[in-house]
């Protein structure tokens, strides 16, 4: 892929580039990614920051709903809701039906939300990225030395100043690690432009040329610098994170360091935080309604309900397929997934393999490369090789898949490993067992439940993957779940019930793994989406 | 009085304080951890509160730090109640355990953050950031981050940072315990000199009993959230009045006994390798009550000459002799009964299988015998 960038008839040159920058259409898709991503990150961070900062400083009412509540939206591709929030956002939709009925808006003349199809994209992305910024927010809170900011206090700071000063900058490099994965994903988000039609983005632009197939190198350079901004990104705020390790003190048992505040304060938080978090739910319960409608033009809510949808699924051909296809993909890729990343945890955390730094480094550079990258380096380099994804996209769309997940799978086996005790490995060695069978009997009943649960969410997230699905699959044929819900969105009689239908399934796989995996794990809920 | 600060730098007008607390009770979660604690400390003292961990001498701490409420009982800081009052509008600074610099400051910048927060001119803060950074030697690291200096210096500057505010109250929490061995006691002279320059009421938390004895001005000995007994390092040292604070401050030797006479000036107590003369103590006592003796290691004489006729003189017989450099710990048996000693004069040759050991009676320490359980040092 890099070859195809820089690379032209034998020759070296970045002519491409400058192609990228002279070519309106392409210039305007940069600008307009740059745009909406940093609106989305912005917006994302000034939700997520107070929100995160209420929830562990202070003692909520009912806070264990508001957690589970705020990270509902991870369960869902926002490209999925944004199905279900393109129908809610017609101009004779649901809302706008509300609208009228509440005498807000003219009935004669609704306003057309689609014709902002930039703010549609921004508000879908805020929303479902809010629980990743929320997660990694709290994260950097939790990180922060609380005697810090005691100090502070004791030197006479209090109230904003001790957050300006003390607390925010200290929280950076976390907020800077939340706010890069946040840029990245509304950046590279492939889903909900699409959805939209708004094509003044690189991601989509990418797709198309991919679709034409055309053979045009402007599309390589585009995906390179697309990479190089993400890996820069990546990087820097992995080093800044690692620049201000701080040892923290342990806390006296029983000082939670949660501030009490008045009650009537306190609901008022709660009920702002759980508006959000509800605005948050709200493409999802979009979906679900659009799932079970049977009857929904002109009215509020839909008047009549069905279940039709969901046995289509199974006697659809294109749904089956899918069904059938992306079970098969998701399994192949977690099995693939649970192998590779316990040999590279294993070799990383007992230090058996040279440069282990490097091996690491390796891992985690999928979280760094965004899918589409991945999925348009696959086409470009497999073109015209029996591997070409045009003829049968199988085996890369497994390993497509694999390669996404195996960050946090290395992560899950290393946390597995670090707990089993390399002590009785050493023991069962002495008693003269060899290494195969110090390592089947002793080493993997330890990490079993971690192998699982990484497992579980590899395969679950392998059923949602959305730009490696929709850019490698061409032939109907090989559609996973997420294309064949991108086929159906487009389609007109019950195309979008259908499309709703298939993404509850989706999510339901997700949300249920994701119980499960977190229970395995003996985690609190969404730890597994931390890096 | 005039405030030392003033002398040193520059500026003051304001008045050693006081600090004075009543009866305070603290609950953490289910835990009762301070059991009603009254504590006067005088202006300008340099107050240790010593205690094994868990005894609830930094939870006492952030009581006094304004970072936590007790649920009974009251604080002064002078004549002012500070109790419920927030951590910042209390002028108390503390020095925390591991300094809690602020690592995206510099120094320079670390020592002006309580400064700038109240708001001082600048030549002001400038003059006083100056003036804490040369108190602890630090002059020239102005630029540098937390992050590049050794422990040494990240504790000085965690000092210069509290003093540069001119607290009311300096709080101390166990500020020497991340430094080794060699530094910890050079600190320690440092530290008593410049408080007693500064002359700032300071409480100091501690759980070495060898920093508190050196340092301190008077010492609280703590356990289990109540204060066990308050006085000067000589004191407690010598005149401990429980078990506890005996073999908490030092090596002891303690021995179950039982009063058998009553006079004026003396106290004869039946132990069970004989009887022995002692001063009468400080808590009223009768015949028959059963006491523990107490005597330090050092406080045993080894009597060379048998002639002499001493009160409370023993045959012993020698079980080991440890040669520490500057003494050698000895350790006796009087008729089975286990007695530590130190031997201060270098013994050529040995000693013999047998000495004579005498327990002056001044030395010896009557206890109550309240509590049963022995306590680990």
């Amino acid at each position: 892929m890099l070859k195809g960038a820089v690379v032209y008839e034998g020759r070296f040159t970045l002519d491409f580039f400058a192609l990228l920058l002279r070519d309106p259409q392409l210039a305007d898709a940069l600008k307009g990614s740059f745009g909406l991503a940093l609106t989305s990150t912005s917006l994302t961070l000034a939700l997520a920051i107070p929100i995160a900062y209420a929830m562990v400083r202070y003692r909520l009412p009912l806070k264990g709903v508001l957690n589970v509540v705020l990270l509902v939206p991870m369960i869902s591709p926002p490209f999925v809701s944004a199905i279900a929030v393109r129908k809610l956002l017609a101009r004779f939709g649901p809302i706008n039906q509300l609208l009228i009925a509440l005498g807000v808006v003219d009935p004669t003349n609704p306003p057309s939300w689609l014709d902002y199809p930039f703010w549609g994209i921004v508000i879908l992305q805020v929303l479902h990225f809010l629980p990743i910024a929320y997660l990694n927010c709290v994260a950097a809170l939790a990180r922060i030395d609380r005697s810090l900011e005691e100090a502070a206090q004791s030197l006479g700071a209090h109230g904003f100043r001790l957050f300006r000063t003390v607390t925010l900058p200290l929280m950076m490099p976390g907020l800077f690690a939340a706010g890069s994965l946040v840029f990245i994903l509304a950046f590279t988000d492939l889903g909900t432009p699409l959805v939209f039609n708004y094509t003044r983005v690189i991601a989509v632009q990418v797709f198309h040329r991919v679709e034409q197939a055309l053979e045009d190198p402007t599309g390589y350079a585009m995906v390179l610098l697309v990479m190089v901004l993400s890996v820069v990104i990546f990087w820097t705020s992995k080093r800044w994170a690692e620049r201000w390790q701080v040892q923290t003190m342990p806390r006296a048992a029983g000082e939670t360091g949660e501030c009490i505040l008045p009650l009537p304060l306190a609901w008022l938080l709660f009920a702002a935080i759980f508006l959000v978090a509800f605005l948050a739910i709200l493409p999802n319960i979009a979906v679900v309604l659009n799932a079970f409608a049977d009857r929904w033009f002109m009215t509020i809510l839909p008047d009549r309900w069905t279940t039709r949808y969901f046995e289509q699924l199974l006697v659809y051909s294109l749904t089956a397929t899918a069904i059938r296809n992306s079970l098969l993909y998701s399994l192949a890729s977690a099995t693939l997934d649970i192998l590779l990343g316990l040999a590279i945890a294993y070799l990383v955390v007992r230090g058996k393999a040279p440069l282990p730094q490097w091996l690491d480094g390796m891992a985690m550079l999928p979280l760094a490369i965004p899918g589409i990258v991945v999925a348009f380096g696959y086409v470009g380099a497999f073109a015209n090789t029996p591997l070409d994804p045009r003829q049968n996209p199988v085996l890369l769309l497994i390993i497509a898949y694999a390669i996404r997940r195996l960050p946090y799978m290395v992560r899950a086996c290393y946390a597995g490993l670090q707990q089993a005790s390399e002590i009785l490995e050493e023991a069962s060695l002495n008693l003269g067992a060899s290494p195969f069978r110090t390592f089947v009997k002793i080493t993997l009943p330890q990490i079993l439940p971690h192998l699982i649960a990484g497992g579980i969410m590899a395969f679950a997230f392998a059923m949602l993957e959305v730009s490696d699905s929709l850019i490698l699959a061409f032939d109907q044929r090989y559609f996973p779940i997420t294309k064949a819900i991108y086929a159906l969105a487009n389609r007109l009689e019950g195309g979008v019930q259908m499309a709703s239908a298939m993404g509850i399934l989706g999510m339901l796989v997700l949300g249920f793994s994701l119980v499960l995996s977190t229970r395995l794990m003996g985690r609190r809920m969404g730890e597994v989406f931390k890096v | 009085m005039v405030h030392p600060f003033r002398r040193l730098l520059g500026d003051g007008d304001q008045t050693m304080m006081p600090v004075r607390v009543e009866n305070i009770v603290k609950w953490l979660g289910k835990t009762l951890v301070l059991r009603g604690i009254t504590l006067d400390f005088r202006a300008g003292e340099f107050f240790f509160l010593l205690g094994p961990s868990g005894c609830g001498k930094t939870t006492f701490l952030r009581v006094l730090a304004g970072f936590l409420f007790p649920e009974e009982g009251r604080v002064f800081f002078g004549e002012r109640e500070v109790t419920f009052l927030p951590p910042h509008k209390r002028n108390a600074a503390m020095v925390f355990q591991h300094y809690a610099l602020f690592p995206h400051m510099s120094v320079w910048d670390n020592v002006a953050y309580g400064l700038k927060v109240r708001k001082l001119p600048r030549h002001e803060i400038e003059l006083r950031v100056r003036d804490a950074l040369r108190l602890v030697r630090l002059k020239g690291f102005e630029r540098r981050f937390p992050l590049q200096l050794s422990g040494g210096q990240q504790q000085r500057v965690a000092l210069a940072r509290a003093i540069a505010v001119h607290p009311d109250l300096l709080l101390l929490d166990e500020p020497l315990s991340n430094l080794d061995a060699k530094l910890r006691a050079e600190m320690r002279s440092e530290l008593k000199e410049l408080q007693r320059k500064l002359g700032v009421t300071t409480v100091y938390v501690t759980h070495d009993q060898k920093e508190a004895l050196a340092m301190a001005d008077r010492i609280a000995v703590m356990r289990e959230g109540r204060v066990e007994q308050v006085g000067t390092p000589t004191e407690l040292y010598r005149r401990p009045r429980s078990r506890f604070v005996a073999e908490f401050l030092g090596d002891a030797n303690v021995w179950e006994g039982r009063i058998v006479a009553l006079h004026s000036e003396q106290v004869s107590v039946e132990t069970p390798f004989g009887i022995l003369h002692c001063h009468p103590p400080d808590f009223p006592v009768r015949e028959g009550e059963r006491v523990w003796v107490m005597i330090r290691p050092e406080a045993v004489v080894f009597v060379s000459d048998g002639s002499q006729q001493l009160p409370n003189t023993f045959v012993a017989r020698i079980e080991r002799a440890v040669y520490l450099g500057e003494a050698t710990e000895v350790v006796a048996r009087v008729r089975d009964i286990k007695v530590k000693a130190l031997h201060f004069r270098a013994q050529d040759g040995g000693f013999a299988h047998e000495v004579r050991l005498q327990f002056a009676p001044n030395d010896l320490v009557l206890l109550p015998r309240e509590e049963a359980a022995t306590v680990a040092v």
